[in-house]
């Protein structure tokens, strides 16, 4: 051909890659309302969990220390009442949410279709989503956290912790958010444009009905922390330094697996 | 070198064959007019060059190497369908947004290009879903256009254009093929216009590559006739018969094909008492080479 040039391809890193990808998803993040909605949302939720503990009626009284609105006191996978479940680790559960309809628009405006022309490697799409994903989790746990002090202060109960453990536990459930992006990632890829499913099956996980029923079973087993909602729990007021580990083991180990189920998922199935 | 070269490439949806042992090249900067039946596999072939279908087995490969290569498929720029771009988003930020994605350096620079190139730099600010037809089929191609693509695989992208929508998405192809040297794939219904501005076509049938020609060979092989109507057609028909003419009947009348001269013709019929009602000369083009294809006779 007349007009043909000789064309030379220079292969990205895997970090140059995965810059495009991640911008692409930030930008989106910080442009849309979506994100700061969900922000609003974690930082409220704490509000709403400490009006029963100033009310009266059946939720009256389950709260006897302001930091119970952000961890539990101790691990305990068996509920026996909301005071020892309606904490930071429902930031997991909208969280969830938020993934869904994020990963969902993307495939719902075709968008999809362009990041997977320029990107022949998909794992950089499911390593990326994961990623910021995990971001607005751990922003949506600062703000439920804010969101926590300022409802603890509002019902008058005192705020006597042991610091240590108090960080141990915040830092357990930011790390936690790692894993939980990256089951809502992966749930979001197996059903892509169905984002009602996504949204349905991430509420379901998120809440730990699975992990709460499994105790039921076998009991407060430490074994339960196998699993995210298990280790989210294990992240809690007295927590110590080997909870942060076990968390993060956790966090990670489930990072992995899903990114490469995901990964595997995405090569062998047609995108959309 | 080409630019793509698909060799025995077979796609199947639950049982159902898409793309059957398909074969296809396109060489380096030509513009490829990709004609088939709605079905007959265009889309799927282009989703597959583009990894979003995953082949039941065959091999792709775009400028000399595997489809999967990750340098090769990042100067790759699509319009499938539809533009894939976020509704609620600016055209600009939509933009931005696959300017991020393919890590270009002078993203607003670039943005600025390529609306120029489609004529939407006074439509930036807009809202994707507020836009036209028209105008989100340019914003598809803008979005191809970011980052020197080296190819260009558009699905049908002057569907529901106007006239002038049309005229200006041609030019806008003839320019980005010319100026900036871009191998483009365009599968459209539209054969006329697929004519102005093909380097080569390729004719897919039930998934299977029937014919691909370049138009310079189209044109040298394509025939020229001449359509008449007459007083007595039968008389005309066995007078151009006795003197060696090729002629048939049509819908239109006559047909003389391979005629030269088209004045001695009308003398000719004249002289013998014919009285010639209509006369006008043809070339059998893209759109009858591809009825006579499909309809398993080949004009040519």
């Amino acid at each position: 051909m007349e007009n043909a040039k000789t064309l030379q391809f220079e292969k990205p890193s895997f970090f140059t890659r995965l810059k495009g990808m991640l911008g692409v998803d930030f930008y989106r993040l910080f442009h849309t309302p979506l994100y700061f909605i969900f922000l609003a949302i974690a930082a409220i939720i704490p509000a709403l969990v400490s009006m029963g503990a100033m009310g009266e009626g059946e939720t009256a009284g389950m709260f006897t220390n302001a930091w119970q609105i952000i961890a539990a006191d101790s691990p305990l996978y068996i509920i026996s009442n909301m005071g020892e479940y309606a904490n930071m680790n429902m930031v997991f559960i909208f969280g969830g949410i938020m993934v869904s309809i994020f990963i969902g628009h993307d495939y719902r405006s075709g968008y999809v279709k362009q990041l997977f022309t320029t990107h022949a490697k998909k794992e950089d799409y499911m390593i990326s989503k994961t990623l910021v994903s995990a971001f607005s989790m751990v922003c949506m746990c600062f703000t439920y956290l804010i969101g926590g002090m300022i409802a603890g202060a509002a019902t008058g109960l005192p705020f006597a912790i042991n610091a240590g453990s108090f960080l141990c536990a915040i830092l357990g459930k930011v790390i936690m958010s790692l894993g939980w992006a990256s089951l809502y990632t992966f749930i979001n890829i197996i059903f892509r444009r169905k984002f009602g499913i996504s949204i349905a099956l991430c509420f379901v996980l998120g809440t730990g009905i699975p992990v709460i029923g499994a105790a039921a079973l076998v009991g407060n087993s430490v074994a339960l922390n196998i699993f995210l909602y298990g280790s989210s729990v294990y992240a809690c007021l007295s927590a110590n330094f080997l909870s942060v580990l076990v968390c993060l083991a956790c966090s990670l180990a489930w990072a992995v697996v899903y990114n490469v189920l995901g990964s595997v998922l995405l090569y062998r199935r047609d995108v959309y | 070198m080409n630019a793509i070269e698909i060799r025995g490439l077979t796609k199947s949806f639950r049982g159902m064959y898409a793309l059957d042992d398909l074969n296809m090249t396109v060489p380096q900067g030509a513009i490829y007019g990709f004609i088939g039946e709605n079905g007959s596999g265009k889309s799927t072939t282009e989703k597959c060059i583009c990894g979003h279908l995953v082949p039941d087995k065959g091999k792709i490969t775009l400028f000399g190497k595997p489809y999967t290569d990750a340098g090769v498929r990042a100067r790759v720029g699509a319009l499938i369908e539809n533009a894939g771009c976020f509704p609620a988003s600016s055209v600009y930020a939509n933009l931005m947004m696959q300017a991020i994605n393919l890590g270009l350096k002078d993203r607003a620079g670039e943005i600025g290009r390529v609306l120029k190139i489609v004529r939407m730099e006074d439509n930036a600010k807009l809202q994707f879903k507020k836009c036209s037809l028209g105008m989100k089929q340019r914003i598809g191609i803008a979005m191809a256009l970011l980052g020197d693509p080296a190819l260009l695989i558009l699905d049908e992208p002057i569907n529901g254009l106007d006239t002038d929508g049309m005229r200006l998405m041609r030019e806008i192809l003839v320019d980005i093929t010319k100026n900036y040297g871009c191998t483009v794939l365009i599968s459209s219904h539209i054969l006329g216009e697929l004519e102005k501005i093909a380097t080569h076509y390729g004719i897919i049938r039930q998934g299977k590559m029937i014919r691909e020609i370049a138009a310079s060979e189209m044109d040298s092989r394509s025939q020229v006739y001449v359509s008449l109507k007459t007083g007595d057609m039968g008389l005309a028909f066995e007078l151009l018969r006795s003197v060696g003419c090729k002629v048939q009947f049509a819908e239109e009348g006559l047909r003389v094909y391979d005629v030269e001269d088209t004045g001695s013709l009308a003398a000719y019929l004249m002289r013998s008492g014919q009285q010639i009602g209509e006369m006008k000369k043809h070339r059998i083009g893209l759109e009858e080479y591809y009825v006579s294809l499909m309809s398993g006779r080949e004009a040519m």
